[in-house]
């Protein structure tokens, strides 16, 4: 990998919690780059680590040990070159769909007009056109998911951080989710770092899966996915790569809870 | 795609439902009133000790028309009431934010603001008359300290249960300081906010009757009408003024309230959110 | 360790009393109006020491007002649990009166006491009245309420066992809704004792410490008005802590209806 293509730079970085013997070492010494327009996935046992890694990258808090680079800038607070999907879709519940989508826009400066455009430009490539007056308390799981990308996507940053965003979906909104993931990707070209428990999601949406060891967490592997895309779940190469990584997950899974494969 | 799920449409049309309702609260009253005219009637309480509820509602008419007594008590009461209220509302939303937000402060406040709330406002009534006067301004203050800690408690509870992962959303998208206030803190904590300020209107509407009736120099307001009615024996007076600031506490909670958590809770579905 | 909590407010609160005394004797503020904590001490100290006969003056205005409150809220305790349980027990009643309670709940007990200085006069029956009735109010929701929660199956259960209708009201419908009657009775204590305190205010002949306030009030003895809330504040506090969370240990808390 080049060093002028890696958008993310984590360097030495460990994170620790708590004080004396109440300690918690979630992180210990991870190392790892992503490139720019890339899809990397971050998946290990319960615990590991992965969404402490993204609230990192993100800026919600910072390394014990190590830095976090963006282009070359160390990571400090959260910011818009960084979007940001979370599990419970934290949607604004007193903003339409409109407003929700629009309010990364308003804070860096777009006009309301432009705002309102590119939001409606988002809406429509998540495909919620005609629902972008509904307060998100009426909408289903899924639809409130794609709310929260199309939110984190409208003003542009660099890179897209998701924390287990399909995990609260029942299993069929999962799966129409992860598709709609890889073609809204595909319009957006956006770097995105992606968590998740379930081997199957990452091998259909990833180009490269870094699996992460039980805590304290570090990288264990990483495996990288050339299969084109649009990808099926039954084919060959998909399920070899399947078994690489889940032979590399077995190991900590034993360490830890439970891993859907 | 997903279906957009919908809250399913009421049979009947919704003001005959709320025609129900509504009869239905004011049908044990009538019941009451009726029980209690006819053992005044029969004779088995004395008139004068217990007018009946056909001399309360006569004596309130009276009161309401000619001169119109009625409302200037209670526009008297009002005002007062509202400014008091508006003052609570400023303080106590700044002052629960402030401590919300800053922990220090928080600690070093927060065991003497349990101690003071354990004090009921009516005794701080009487430091007000030694220190404001025995006028309006000592009612304001009465009302102000009323709804003053309702609101800056709740305002405080509310901000810090606001869902941590829409605060990080909004700074993610470059949101900071005011507006990280204004924007999300705000309207995350309305539910309790909302609650604040149902509480500290009762609070309030109750510090002002009390304390209308312990200023000497103010001659009009509900409270007053009540407690001068004690000099010209006037129990018929005494039970006018007792209905009103029944009915005024409760459409005070029921109507204001329940309208700002219509435009606001309700419609952003946040109603259960704690 | 937990004492580490109260640092900073004492800390605060110390150094605000320091700054009232300073103010005081500095001339910045009038200290007839705002008698400093020294002076407060003091005229506590002498409302105690001054004998009449026997007794300190202080103790007999609190005594007389604590004797009231218990007075008062045990009747408003009574009457509101045997009303709760007829409400709880039976929806037409509960319906019929859920309306009054929430429109006359909220009137305050001090606007009542004229009319009740015109029934019963001025002094105790007035102020046991109006306290009385608003303990009833909240004792007698919460009761209602607790006793509708009262869990199906174990009042099944009782049926099965043979307990009679009238029988399973108190053997089985009271304990169990004994979290909310606790949370009532709290409640209504709570209001009894802010209640007598206010009505003291207009109806008090001679004794109690909503009259003692009140009268020093009258002859602008600010010390004894800031001492008469301080000693509201004490009282409260330790008839919460002490008598309130020990009923409630000894007795819900016992039989496993709240989580310590």
């Amino acid at each position: 990998m080049k060093m002028n293509d890696q958008v993310i730079r984590i360097e030495g970085v460990s994170k620790t919690f708590g004080k004396g013997d109440r300690e918690v070492v979630a992180l210990n010494e991870v190392d790892l780059a992503f490139r720019d327009g890339e899809f990397a996935v971050l998946i290990g046992p319960s615990g590991c680590g992965k969404s402490t890694l993204l609230y990192l990258m993100a800026g919600f808090e910072s390394p014990t040990t190590g830095q976090i680079l963006l282009d070359g800038n160390e990571i400090r607070r959260p910011g818009p070159d960084r979007g940001f999907v979370f599990q419970d879709y934290a949607l604004f519940p007193w903003k339409t769909v409109l407003g929700n989508v629009m309010f990364g826009l308003r804070r860096t400066g777009a006009s309301h007009a432009d705002a309102k455009r590119i939001a409606m430009d988002h809406i429509r490539m998540v495909h919620l056109q005609g629902f972008e007056h509904a307060y998100p308390h009426t909408l289903s799981g899924g639809m409130k998911q794609r709310v929260g990308i199309a939110r984190a996507l409208a003003y542009d940053p660099k890179v897209l951080l998701m924390d287990e965003p399909f995990g609260a979906l029942d299993a069929q909104t999962r799966k129409l989710m992860q598709q709609e993931m890889v073609s809204i990707w595909e319009a957006a070209r956006k770097t995105v770092v992606f968590v998740t428990h379930s081997v199957i999601e990452a091998v259909y949406l990833a180009d490269r899966i870094v699996v992460m060891t039980a805590r304290p967490g570090s990288v264990k592997g990483i495996v990288d996915v050339d299969v084109p895309r649009p990808r099926k779940y039954t084919e060959e190469h998909y399920l070899h790569i399947r078994e690489a990584v889940l032979s590399l997950l077995e190991e900590e899974v034993a360490k830890s809870a439970e891993v859907q494969a | 795609m997903n279906g957009q799920t919908q809250a399913p449409s009421t049979k009947h049309a919704p003001w005959k439902d709320r025609l129900i309702h509504a009869g239905q609260f004011v049908l044990p009253f009538l019941v009451i009133a009726a029980v209690w005219e006819l053992i005044v009637r029969v004779g088995w309480v004395s008139a004068t000790a217990l007018p009946p509820p056909s001399a309360i509602l006569q004596r309130a008419w009276e009161l309401c028309t000619g001169e119109g007594l009625l409302w200037h008590h209670l526009g008297q009461s009002m005002v007062r009431l509202s400014i008091g209220y508006a003052l609570a509302m400023g303080a106590g939303l700044v002052f629960g934010t402030i401590l919300a937000m800053n922990r220090v402060l928080r600690e070093m406040f927060s065991p003497v603001l349990s101690l003071l709330i354990s004090v009921p406002t009516i005794a701080w009534v009487p430091v007000f008359l030694i220190t404001l006067g025995l006028g309006d301004r000592t009612v304001i203050a009465a009302v102000f300290l009323g709804g003053f800690f309702a609101i800056a408690y709740n305002t405080i509870r509310g901000i810090e249960m606001v869902d941590v992962n829409r605060i990080r959303a909004a700074q993610t998208m470059g949101a900071r300081g005011i507006r990280l206030f204004s924007a999300v803190l705000l309207p995350g904590s309305s539910v309790s906010v909302l609650t604040g300020l149902r509480l500290g209107i009762g609070y309030s509407w109750r510090a002002l009757v009390g304390g209308e009736m312990l200023s000497a120099m103010v001659r009009w307001g509900i409270g007053k009408m009540i407690y001068q009615a004690r000099f010209w024996n006037d129990v018929t007076v005494m039970f006018v003024g007792l209905m009103v600031i029944g009915l005024t506490g409760f459409l005070l909670d029921r109507l204001l309230i329940r309208w700002l958590e219509r435009a606001t809770i309700e419609r952003w579905g946040m109603v259960t959110e704690r | 360790m937990r004492a580490r909590r109260f640092v900073l407010p004492i800390l605060f609160v110390a150094s605000f009393l320091g700054l009232w005394e300073l103010a005081a004797h500095l001339g910045w503020i009038n200290a007839s109006l705002f008698a400093p904590p020294s002076s407060i001490a003091r005229d506590l100290v002498r409302l105690h020491t001054r004998k009449l006969p026997e007794r300190s003056l202080l103790l007999t205005h609190i005594g007389a007002s604590l004797q009231r409150v218990f007075l008062a809220a045990s009747l408003g305790t009574v009457a509101g649990v045997m009303m709760g349980i007829l409400m709880g027990a039976s929806r037409l009643v509960y319906r019929f009166f859920d309306p009054i309670i929430t429109l006359l709940m909220p009137i305050p007990g001090i606007a009542q006491a004229p009319l009740f200085i015109i029934w019963l006069g001025f002094g105790d029956p007035t102020i046991v009245t109006v306290g009385a009735i608003a303990a009833f109010f909240p004792i007698a929701f919460n009761t209602a309420a607790g006793v509708r929660s009262a869990d199906p199956q174990i009042v099944r259960a009782a049926h099965i066992m043979g307990v009679s209708r009238a029988g399973s009201l108190v053997r089985v419908y009271l304990p169990a809704a004994g979290g909310h009657i606790m949370a009532g009775v709290k409640l209504g204590w709570a209001r009894c004792w802010r209640t007598v305190i206010a009505v003291e205010f207009v109806a008090a002949a001679s004794w109690g410490l909503g009259y003692m306030i009140w009268d020093a009030s009258e002859y602008i003895r600010s010390g004894i008005v800031y001492g008469g809330i301080l000693m509201m504040m004490l009282i409260y506090f330790v008839l919460e802590r002490v008598l309130f969370d020990g009923i409630e240990r000894l007795t819900v808390r016992r039989w496993g209806m709240i989580r310590s």
